[in-house]
This record gives structure tokens, sequence and C-alpha cells, in this order.
């Protein structure tokens, strides 16, 4: 029996009583070739769904870096007493957002190749499962980079009364749009992410 | 016939140690899963009952520190009881799972849920992590100042508890990957 594209069974000559069996045997190399180029179809759909989904989360993570990377607002008066330039370097939590999504954006560029291998040969568990190890981590350092920031949003809109922060939003209103939108295009690409991991299950499943 | 039952012995003597090692990798699913519970739920319960209140007060300013005075503590403490819960629930699932180390759908729905969770347990994490850091550092530019001088105890707490999640966030990790290990291993 050799392993490959399709099973070949040597089906010796036996008395009579067998015949109905070895009528079967040929059947059954055509089922599982069928099977198999079935599931090679299945798998490919989803390697071609994970590659797209790639691309989008490529274009969200990316955003959501330049958008926080290029902060810079300065309010067009000054006192002695108050800073009136608001930067994203200003908040270590939105630079810890910029180096997230930097990796994040950085790690997407580098996986499109194994996806495209994945896409060439469905049945090949090892980049699946390589995807899918740093797929999970990159869901991770995502959320933790959005949440991070989206704490920090909140806060700025809104302050806290309890421990005396006032919100800086209302000085600061390009500032606070840039770094809201910076955050929703994050949480954009964390859900891709998810989804990716879903999809290397669902192809690791059919294996 | 006698070669085909020949092929068929062949077949299930290698079959038997991969399902040797899927049970190995079911038994440390559920043990990890324990973990991950007692992470979780030490970090909501050390979280939630922060209470600290200063022995002085003026008009200005409270002196009264708790965790729902800060709604990221809340959503805090809210995640990681959601988290112990889904934990909770899946624990039967393990178990099923150290008995049929084959099952395979179940699996999926584990790793679908296990990101899930593992999204949200992040997403607690690091929104009180960033408030934490400020509360400890304040920030110069803002004009916000750190509270945790004032209240000690409080601090330690809410920094304490934030190490249970963490772990709890490596061990999802490590679960998302043991069931797709499983998973694939056909």
């Amino acid at each position: 029996m050799k392993s490959g594209d399709a099973t070949t069974i040597n089906i010796a000559e036996t008395s009579g009583g067998s015949k109905g069996k070895a009528a079967a045997a040929p059947t059954i190399v055509a089922t599982t070739k069928a099977t198999k180029h079935a599931a090679a179809g299945w798998k490919r759909g989803i390697a071609i769904f994970d590659f797209i989904l790639r691309l989008f989360a490529i274009a969200a993570a990316l955003a959501a870096t330049t958008t926080m990377g290029t902060t810079d607002q300065t309010l067009p008066f000054f006192t002695q007493f108050f800073q009136f330039q608001a930067s994203y370097d200003d908040l270590p939590a939105f630079t810890f957002f910029v180096v997230a999504n930097a990796i994040a954006s950085g790690y997407l560029v580098l996986s499109l190749p194994f996806s495209i291998v994945s896409i060439v040969r469905p049945h090949a568990i090892g980049a699946r499962l390589l995807l899918l190890v740093f797929d999970t981590v990159m869901v991770s350092l995502t959320t933790a980079g959005a949440a991070a920031a989206a704490a920090i949003v909140y806060l700025a809109h809104n302050g806290n009364a309890s421990a005396n922060w006032i919100a800086i939003c209302q000085q600061f209103d390009d500032f606070c749009q840039r770094i809201s939108g910076a955050v929703v295009a994050s949480f954009i690409a964390a859900v891709i992410f998810m989804l990716l991991v879903v999809l290397s299950g669902l192809a690791l499943r059919k294996h | 016939m006698k070669a085909g039952a020949l092929e068929l012995g062949q077949a299930s003597i290698g079959s038997a140690p991969r399902r040797g090692v899927n049970k190995g990798v079911s038994i440390l699913d559920f043990i990890l899963r324990l973990v991950a519970l007692i992470g979780t739920l030490g970090s909501a319960i050390a979280m939630g009952t922060t209470d600290e209140t200063l022995p002085f007060f003026t008009q200005f300013i409270r002196f009264k520190a708790q965790y729902d005075d800060l709604p990221t503590f809340t959503f805090f403490v809210i995640a990681n009881a959601i988290v112990s819960a889904y934990l909770v629930l899946s624990l039967p699932l393990s178990i099923f799972h150290i008995v049929r180390s084959g099952a395979r759908n179940s699996r999926m729905i584990l790793i679908f849920f296990d990101t899930a969770m593992l999204a949200l347990l992040t997403a607690g994490a690091s929104a009180a992590s960033a408030i934490v850091y400020l509360a400890h550092k304040g920030n110069a530019r803002a004009n916000w100042l750190a509270i945790c001088q004032q209240f000690n105890s409080f601090c330690e707490r809410i920094s304490g508890s934030l190490i249970g999640s963490f772990g709890g966030i490596v061990v999802f990790i490590l679960l998302i990957l043991l069931s797709a290990l499983a998973i694939s291993r056909r």
C-alpha cells in the first residue's frame, strides 16, 4: 500500500466466494480519492479566505499604528503652568499601543507567504500549525494594546472624579478623535486575528 | 484477504501511541484549566474586595478608594468573573476529552470559546494595567496625579490582582495550542 494522492490495493485472485469483496475494493479506492479531493477543495477555500482576512488585518493594524503614531496637536495658546501639546508618546500606554500594532503588522506581512503555502498545498499541516501558534499570540498582543489604549481614551473622554483626573478631550479635540479611531482599528484587527485562529483550527480538523 | 487483515493490524498499532499522546494532551489541558480558574478567580476576588478609607478628610478630595470608582476596574472584575465561569463550565468538556481523546468537533468548540475568552481576559487585564500604571506614576502632561501615593493598600491590591489575570492569559494561549495539537494529530 503506497501513501500519496491515491491509494492502491493489490487484489489477490481468490476463490469464487470472495468475488463480492473483490468487486467492492475498487469502489473503496474511488471513494477515498473523492473524499480527499473534496477535503482538499474545502481546505483550499479556507486558506484563500484566511489570506484575504490577513490582507484586511494588515490594513487595520497599519491604520491603527500610523493614526496613533502621527498624533501631534498643539493648541494655539500657552501659559506658564499648563502644557498645550499632546502627542502619543506623552502616554506610555499609547507608546505600547503603537509598538504592539507595529509588531502585529510586521508579523502579518511575514505570514503571507505561509498563507500562500497553505493555499497551494492544502494538506500541509506544519504551516497551518505554525500560523495558529503565532496568530494566538498576536490575538493576545493586539487585544492588550487596544484595551490599554481604550482605557486611557475612556479616561481622556470622561475623566475620573474620584481620582481627580480631568477629561483632556475637552481641550484636545483632534488628538482625541485620532486616538479613538486608532483604538477602533486595532480592535478590528484583534477580531480578525480571532477569526484566523478559528479558521486554522477548522482547517486542521479536516486532516 | 490475508494481506488486508495485515494492513488493518498495522493501522491499529500505528494509532495507539497517537491516542496515548492525545490522552496526555487532554489531561494536561484539564490541569491547565484548573490553574487558569484559580488565577482568574483570585484576580476577580482580589480586585473586587478593594476598599480603603484614609483616616482624614477635607471638603475637596475624596479619601475613599474602591474598585468601582474606576470603570476600568469594574470591567476587569466582570471580565475575570466571566472567564472563571466559562472555565468551570468547560471542565466537564475537558474531562470528556480525557475519556474520548479522539473527539474533534467538541475540541473545535473549545478552541472557539477559548479564543474569545483569551481576548476578553487580555482586554480586561491590559486595560486595568494601564490604569494601575497611571495610578503609580500619574501623567504630567495630562495633569493626572498619582493616587498611589495616598492609597497604599488599595494600590498594592490592584497591582497584585493583575498577576493572576496575566497568568491566566498565558495558560489560555497554551490551552488553544494544546487543542490545536490534539485536533491535528490524526
